[in-house]
């Protein structure tokens, strides 16, 4: 084939991009699309765990291998994106010990280093670990930011030429002769960057090759060319604590079970999970008692968790799949193994491979195989370098800096700034302009809003999940209007307004799930500073565009001497 | 999107007011606390920020919300996430932990941070780390100069001396050294008898009062260093009038309460000089004794910046037994009749400006003085209002902070100035040397106003 083949990607997820990047520096054109924003799926609603393989030790060695080979590959090439917390596997007087040695024995035989230390040792690691933990095996889990990694990737393939939609919907899949030929896109807001109220628009992508990575809604897209995918999507909750009570990743050890795990995840901890299949990946229901559970049985780990203060709750959906023959009936029998469904040796149909399945941190390695499988269609015999090559942002970089000196930033708000943006900060941070935090609670400064407002257009959601900005304890009861103030400038007031109104919508959507103790009073206090200051119990002035200039440019020289007929004020000034 | 089934079927639990926070001891035997979990209790109302006297003089001053629980939360326990340095302009006047809502242990937070910036931050070598230290062991500085008072006034006065130490240490010339007592407090004490004394004293007066002759009433007195070194006169007061409602006192061994440290960051020094205190308090608790501060800030320290910074042995029984000298009177005596029926004359028969010093405050304690002289006959007493006297200890000593410290204390000179009286009174002396600085009248003690009136 003479011409570069052009592959299209279905799915903004780790999967898809990590598609896409690989696609591209091997010299393809690529196309990804997303419905919404990046991370609009599974990713951004997952544990943010960089597994060290040591939970499938026992049960799923082959998942478990991979994610210690992938664990490595990613501290490497995603460095700013990775935290090396460790991980530990503690064993409480109840737990069996049988168990204990089978993971002890597991991770042996899959590579991963683990080694066993006692209760004390494991408390003066972790302080607040429950005082009659017997002991642990210590892992090299790590916490990974899923927003941040695969935001990285998207840049990294934008720069090797991929196009990459946000807000932009496949409708429908094109079919001649039994072979997809390309996709039908509904934009939301027209091609390139998210701008709110921009005319959306339809656009027919043509493609030689699909690549259908939308996991828990892989079905879907089968049912688009009539080919049957059976992803059994499992719901799983997550509380995230406003506070790090734990600076390791901490696993129950026993075989199986529900809310068992807690990660540091940069200011916070996040408590999971559950896994029960649901229909719909769209539409399940998010219950109180499912958030109960977690705080109930992990505190049996850590018991300051009964009383600290959660921040919000959400729930993502596994892409889950296993072959049809093999029919496990609990969703946690499951593999949790990638699946490459080419639809041709299966179907009949040409043109379009499916992934499903696997895990967030082996995206890199689904990327490598199906981007294998794609050249080999074309005969095309470029070299995998998504391994070696580090993701914008990991180049070299420390983050002991003088923040001070060299970004006029207060410590802690220039290391969290620099751990963020890793090798960007210095191109980010460095600014003749007065650079005011915004997001107190994250320490984000108006220059990194700037920066991610550049990336992504009007979407205050997708600065959010670039900066962190609003993620913090007051989950943008304070920092939602400066962030919308910070699109002033480059866009105008209706689409600041609505850019502000979704992210409020966002933030307090999880926070729904976190309304007692100080969690209540955060949002009481929200509430009244959002009635009193914005007007928004009664009439946040959203209609007509307000007239600033209006303000600004106050009464001119000629008008403050007055004549009695403007009075606005009642009028008495001038008969006195 | 999916949607809540029911909204909440949680126990709603009772808000963290922060009373039973505790924080954990991460490495027992150290100073490094977690107190990230602090940080569960703020919702950034900005209260405390809106209260700070230096946030409102200076504006690199991030506050004490960023200070407190913002820095912490952004924190980590692994050594190479650093303190900010700004956390050295807080003047530790604790009035961020009054105005919080929501019982975030801000000056515990700050404190904290503070020692570990000093610790693992700050040089050891540099000249501010030895002028800081050296102001904060004043007890030291004031035990040498207080063997050769007079000299010592003289010479820590002196002009080119003056200059040369704000030169080489940064501090400053603007303001007096204070005076130094020809006989401390101590020599006094024990030229008079001691212990022994004041037990005789206390019979006698019990018998006068109608009261049983044994009967339990002891107090262990702290009277800190200033009390000791430079105003004993409020030292031997305390004596006098806790003499003359029948109380026995004793003036235990012990050092520096430790506030001039915490507010350096010199915790190491700090806890030495508390597990002395600590100790010969906890016995004197356990025999009955309560202990009694005439200095605000010590019995600050002694009840709330112990507890908070350090786990020693008996230190919450220290803490719950502390109280301020006129506080513990007015809790178990008639004082308030008393003065009502006394009458002051000659050099105390003064119409007063009065102060209430932030530590004072924190305690519940800024009324105090106003309730009890407001009606004595023969003297008047005034509040000046709610403002900070700007010296915070040694904040206003430090060359850099001079100015801010006197812009803080302005709008006190200024009611000072407005007030009737042309004398002051305040509990705290160091907040008494900030008032005798800006207005350049003489500054006196409840205590001694109390003795003038009661004691004949
Ligand atoms: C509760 C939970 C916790 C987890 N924790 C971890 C963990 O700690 N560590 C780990 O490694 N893994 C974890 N996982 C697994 C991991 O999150 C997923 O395997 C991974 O994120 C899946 O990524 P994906 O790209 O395949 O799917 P997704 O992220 O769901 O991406 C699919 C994308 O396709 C888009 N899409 C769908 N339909 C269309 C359409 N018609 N047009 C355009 N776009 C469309 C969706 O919007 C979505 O963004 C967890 C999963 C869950 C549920
Ligand atoms: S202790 Fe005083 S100076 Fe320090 S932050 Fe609190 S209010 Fe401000
Ligand atoms: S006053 Fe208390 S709750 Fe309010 S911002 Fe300050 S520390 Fe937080």
């Amino acid at each position: 084939m003479g011409q570069t083949p052009h592959i299209a990607v279905i799915g903004g997820g780790s999967t898809g991009i990590g598609i896409a990047r690989d696609l591209a520096m091997r010299g393809l054109d690529v196309t990804l699309v997303e419905q919404g924003n990046l991370t609009h799926g599974t990713t951004g609603r997952m544990h943010g765990l960089l597994h060290s393989g040591g939970r499938y030790a026992v049960s799923d060695q082959a998942s478990a291998t991979e994610c210690i080979e992938e664990n490595r590959v990613l501290r490497d090439i995603a460095s700013h994106c990775v935290e090396m917390t460790g991980g530990l596997f503690v064993k409480r007087p109840e737990d069996d010990e049988e168990y204990f040695q089978k993971k002890l024995e597991g991770c042996k035989e899959c590579g991963i280093p683990a080694e066993v230390i006692s209760g004390e040792e494991a408390r003066a690691m972790e302080p607040h670990l429950a005082k009659d933990v017997d002991k642990a095996i210590s892992v090299p889990d790590g916490a990974i930011d899923p927003f941040r990694l695969v935001v990285a990737n998207a840049a990294s393939a934008e720069e090797h030429g991929a196009r990459i939609e946000t807000h932009s919907k496949v409708t429908d899949l094109i079919i001649e002769n039994d072979e997809v030929v390309g996709l039908e896109v509904e934009h939301a807001s027209g091609e390139g960057k998210r701008i709110h109220g921009k005319e959306g628009g339809t656009e027919e992508i043509r493609a030689d090759y699909v690549v259908n990575a939308t996991g828990a809604w892989a079905g879907r897209i089968g049912d688009m060319a009539g080919v049957d995918i059976a992803v059994r999507p499992s719901k799983g909750v997550m509380t995230i604590m406003n506070i790090r009570q734990v600076d390791t990743v901490i696993n129950r050890c026993r075989p199986k079970g529900d809310a068992d795990i807690v990660v540091p995840h940069e200011t916070t901890a996040i408590l999971g999970t559950t896994d029960e299949e649901v229909e719909d990946p769209e539409d399940y229901p998010e219950e109180g008692w499912e958030v109960d559970m977690m705080i109930d049985t992990l505190k049996e780990l850590v018991p300051m968790l009964e009383e600290a203060r959660t921040i919000r709750s959400f729930w993502g959906v596994r892409p889950l799949y296993e072959p049809p023959d093999v029919g496990s009936d609990d969703p946690t029998d499951i593999t949790r193994d990638y699946f490459l469904l080419d639809h041709d040796e299966r179907d009949d149909l040409q043109g379009m491979t499916s992934i499903v399945g696997g895990k967030f941190t082996t995206y890199r390695m689904m990327g490598e195989e199906i981007s294998d499988h794609v050249c080999a269609k074309f005969g095309i015999d470029a070299e995998c370098r998504t391994a070696d090559e580090p993701l914008p942002g990991s180049e070299d970089f420390s983050v002991l800096r003088d923040y001070m000196d060299e970004f006029g930033l207060r410590s802690p708000i220039g290391r969290r700034s620099v751990e963020r943006l890793g090798s960007r900060a210095d191109d980010v941070l460095k600014t003749s302009d007065p650079n005011p935090t915004v997001c107190h609670c994250e320490g984000v400064t108006r220059a990194e809003v700037q920066d991610a407002i550049e990336q992504s257009g009007s979407d205050l959601n997708a600065v959010r999940i670039r900066t962190r900005a609003s993620m913090g304890n007051c989950q943008g009861g304070f920092c939602c209007s400066r962030l919308a103030s910070e699109l002033h400038g480059e866009y105008d007031e209706t689409i600041a307004r609505e850019a502000w109104d979704e992210l409020l919508q966002e933030r307090w959507k999880g926070q729904r799930h976190a309304l007692w103790g100080e969690q209540l009073s955060q949002a009481a206090l929200n509430y009244a500073l959002h009635s009193t200051t914005q007007n928004r119990d009664n009439d946040p002035a959203d209609g007509e565009p307000v007239d600033f200039a209006a303000f600004d440019s106050g009464v001119s020289a000629g008008e403050a001497s007055g004549t009695a007929d403007v009075a606005a004020d009642g009028g008495t000034r001038n008969g006195n | 999107m999916s949607d809540a089934q029911s909204p909440t079927d949680f126990d709603p639990v009772e808000p963290n007011t922060g009373e039973d926070f505790e924080p954990v001891d991460v490495f027992p035997d150290s100073n490094d606390f977690d107190l990230r979990p602090g940080a569960d209790s703020c919702f950034k109302c900005s209260v405390c920020d809106t209260n700070c006297p230096v946030a409102e003089v200076d504006d690199d001053f991030p506050g004490p919300k960023f200070q407190g629980p913002e820095q912490w939360r952004l924190k980590q326990t692994d050594d190479d996430y650093e303190i900010d340095d700004s956390v050295m302009s807080c003047s530790n006047c604790m009035r961020c932990d009054n105005a919080c809502p929501s019982g975030v242990p801000l000056s515990q937070m700050h404190n904290t941070a503070r020692g570990e910036y000093v610790e693992n931050q700050m040089s050891k070598t540099d000249l501010e780390y030895w002028r800081n230290r050296i102001l904060s062991n004043y007890r030291l500085s004031a035990s040498i100069a207080s063997k050769v008072p007079r000299l010592a006034t003289w010479g820590m006065n002196f002009g080119p001396a003056r200059w040369l130490m704000e030169k080489t240490m940064g501090v400053t010339k603007e303001r007096d050294f204070p005076e130094f007592a020809t006989q401390t407090f101590r020599e006094w004490w024990a030229e008079r008898g001691g212990a022994d004394a004041s037990r005789r004293n206390a019979q006698q007066r019990r018998e006068e009062l109608g009261l049983d002759r044994d009967a339990d009433k002891k107090v262990a007195y702290f009277h800190g260093c200033y009390s000791n070194y430079n105003t004993v006169d409020v030292a031997k007061a305390m004596v006098r009038v806790y003499e003359h409602y029948g109380y026995e006192v004793v003036a235990p061994e012990q050092k520096c309460s430790g506030t001039p440290m915490f507010a350096n960051g010199m915790l190491k020094d700090a806890r030495r000089h508390a597990e002395v205190n600590v100790s010969s308090m906890s016995d004197l608790v356990d025999q009955g004794y309560d202990a009694i501060a005439s200095c605000t800030s010590c019995s600050m320290a002694l009840r709330q910046e112990y507890p908070e910074l350090f786990d020693i042995d008996g230190i919450e029984k220290v803490s719950s037994n502390t109280f301020e000298a006129v506080e513990y009177l007015r809790i178990h005596e008639d004082v308030k009749e008393d003065v009502q029926e006394a009458q002051v004359s000659g050099e105390l028969a003064e119409e007063f400006a009065y102060h209430a010093p932030c530590h004072a405050r924190n305690q519940g304690l800024e009324r105090q003085s106003v309730e009890l002289f407001r009606d004595l006959e023969g003297a008047g007493i005034e509040d000046v209002g709610e403002s900070c006297s700007g010296i915070s200890g040694t904040y206003g000593w430090k060359e850099e902070k001079y100015a801010k410290s006197m812009d803080i204390g302005e709008e006190m000179f200024e009611h000072m100035e407005h007030a009737e009286g042309e004398v002051g009174m305040t509990e705290c002396p160091t907040c008494a040397m900030q008032m005798e600085h800006g207005t350049g009248y003489e500054i006196r003690h409840p205590l001694e106003l109390l003795e003038a009136a009661i004691v004949e």
